[in-house]
């Protein structure tokens, strides 16, 4: 297991196509300040000027956006990093292993743990010098309630991120996993059983605790109950997708 | 004696619509050089993709020293794969490639080890390249080595000189011999028997999926070799005239009514004169030679001959 690992931590922090993203998407992510901070409107749902929010609300405002452009460079890179092995069939030389199909899901999983993690250093960095620069605005607001908004963010993304694995172990081709995983990371079949249930029932009750729909709506982590809820949703989803990954891939047949 | 280090019992793959292994049985022994010979299609890679892990069968079982493959995973992790196309990284050099699987392995200090098997297979010298400038042949090498990491016990190489030039396979071949002879059991797939006939101790022919025939090399080469076929009334009459007029000493008396003589300098109408002089009459006398690559397309005609008879 730990040299398994250990070989994709090697593939991992060598691989500069994630460096590239991460750039980019600090990059964008600045600018985007910058084009907010010249057309300042106070926020449809809040109605908070963005100047005026402290780190947690700002960045619950970036993550409820549609597209997601977090969930799309997670679904990028998770893509990327599990196809090129299975393309290159580096897979055979160390199938013979002990438990190697196993370990190597879970490597793969770990290694999409620690981008989702560096997805999220550079948000909150990006974020923190953008509203510095142009918005003149560097409070965090309350700590405990920006570290639950992280942790629990962290969880959800890290779910999705397996759930795209799963995507891309199913299909096995680079072009129909990333159409698949635009699919989910646009959220669209959240959107549309969303407005499906307000117009037939008026009121959401499945579409509340989809993942998706979780990582997008902003949440009050100061409410036990909606924090209790959202761990729920990304623990139960990481669960799910982390049981059909491993058995996927136990019962693969491989090329 | 060296015992059986794998065994088939019954194993058969099959997709969807095609059974692409039949029912295929057999043992090889540790130290062998299992030559697998079948033509393109016939269920080579297959076979050997679930000998290596990476197809599960549909039925039939595998057994590693006599224990069932599903029972005794660890034994796996002492076999070398080469099926196919080699699994490299294109972006990564030769060496890159190797220090990755030396990391799997958990070895340390593997630049040693690295170097060697890349002296090994001829590859020392474009070690900084990258694979994706590689020739098909700089990759068949270089899957060699990755197979070879980690010292396994079985190397299993599936059709290996595909894509090599004639000084390629000729390093190849002498490169098998070499690891066999230090103990390495190695099981080996062609669709040219000629060139597996070079390094093979054993063969098994597949045709269709289903193995038609396992045969150890001095059989073959037996089956194979040149011979002049007698038929005569009895066996007994002839041999002192061969012996002793003829001074014929390798030949074999295969029944009563024919004998096999090995003798390459003789005649066949030297045998008829001799014979006649002694009043030995004889009922047909044939010069018989069967080269390897005959030999296969006769046990792989079968099948199609076979069926031909129903259509
Ligand atoms: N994944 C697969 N799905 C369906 N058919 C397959 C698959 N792999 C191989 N086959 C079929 O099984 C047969 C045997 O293939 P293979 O084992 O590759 O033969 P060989 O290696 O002897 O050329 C072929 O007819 C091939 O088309
Ligand atoms: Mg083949």
């Amino acid at each position: 297991m730990i040299n398994l690992f250990k070989m994709d931590f090697h593939r991992f922090v060598r691989n500069k196509t994630m460096y590239l993203l991460l750039l980019i998407y600090s990059a964008f992510q600045i600018f985007g300040v910058f084009m907010m901070s010249l057309y300042e409107e106070p926020m449809a749902e809040t109605g908070t000027l963005i100047s005026k929010m402290n780190a947690s609300e700002f960045i619950q405002s970036v993550l409820s956006q549609t597209p997601s452009w977090m969930l799309l460079y997670i679904m990028v890179f998770t893509i990327y990093f599990y196809i090129s092995e299975l393309n290159s069939g580096y897979y055979k030389n160390y199938i013979t292993m002990k438990h190697a199909r196993i370990h190597s899901v879970v490597s793969k999983i770990i290694m999409q743990a620690f981008f989702t993690l560096l997805m999220l250093a550079t948000l909150i960095i990006s974020d923190f010098i953008g509203r510095y620069l142009f918005l003149d605005n560097s409070s965090i607001g309350d700590l405990g309630f920006f570290l639950k908004l992280l942790s629990s963010q962290f969880l959800l993304q890290w779910a999705f991120s397996v759930l795209i694995l799963c995507v891309a172990m199913i299909t096995k081709k680079m072009l129909v996993s990333l159409i698949v995983g635009f699919v989910f990371a646009l959220n669209i079949f959240g959107m549309i059983l969303s407005s499906l249930e307000s117009v037939l029932f008026d009121k959401a009750y499945v579409s509340d605790y989809l993942l998706v729909n979780t990582i997008m709506r902003i949440k009050d982590f100061n409410d036990l109950n909606e924090l209790i809820v959202v761990l729920g949703i990304g623990l139960v989803s990481l669960i799910i997708f982390i049981t059909i990954a491993t058995t996927y891939k136990l019962k693969e047949d491989l090329k | 004696m060296s015992g059986a280090i794998i065994e088939l019992k019954g194993l058969t793959k099959q997709f969807k619509m095609k059974t692409a292994v039949h029912k295929a049985s057999f043992k090889i022994n540790k130290g062998d050089i299992f030559g697998l010979i079948g033509q393109n299609g016939a269920g080579k890679s297959t076979l050997l993709k679930m000998i290596g892990g990476l197809l599960y069968p549909t039925s039939g079982d595998i057994h590693f020293f006599n224990e069932a493959s599903d029972k005794n995973q660890l034994y796996f992790e002492r076999m070398g794969l080469l099926i196919e196309s080699p699994g490299l990284y294109p972006a990564y050099t030769a060496y890159q490639n190797l220090n990755l699987m030396m990391i799997a392995y958990g070895i340390k200090n593997s630049n040693e080890e690295i170097n060697k098997l890349l002296q090994l297979v001829g590859l020392e010298n474009e070690k900084k390249l990258k694979v994706k400038e590689f020739s098909m042949g700089m990759k068949q090498r270089l899957g060699i080595a990755i197979a070879l990491l980690g010292s396994p016990d079985v190397l299993i190489l599936d059709e290996p000189i595909n894509g090599l030039d004639p000084h390629g396979i000729k390093e190849v071949r002498e490169l098998i011999l070499e690891l066999n002879k230090n103990g390495l059991t190695i099981i080996i797939s062609s669709h040219i028997l000629e060139e597996l006939s070079k390094v093979a101790t054993q063969y098994a022919i597949i045709h269709e999926g289903k193995i038609m025939e396992t045969i150890s090399k001095d059989e073959l080469l037996l089956k194979c070799e040149e011979r002049i076929e007698l038929e005569i009334d009895d066996a007994k009459e002839v041999t002192p005239v061969l012996e002793e007029t003829l001074n014929i000493k390798h030949y074999k008396v295969n029944d009563q009514n024919t004998i096999y003589i090995y003798d390459s300098q003789v005649e066949n109408h030297q045998i008829v004169k001799h014979l006649s002089a002694k009043g030995i009459a004889i009922h047909s006398i044939s010069k018989h030679k069967q080269g390897l690559e005959q030999y296969f397309l006769e046990r792989t005609g079968r099948e199609a001959a076979y069926s031909d008879q129903f259509i």
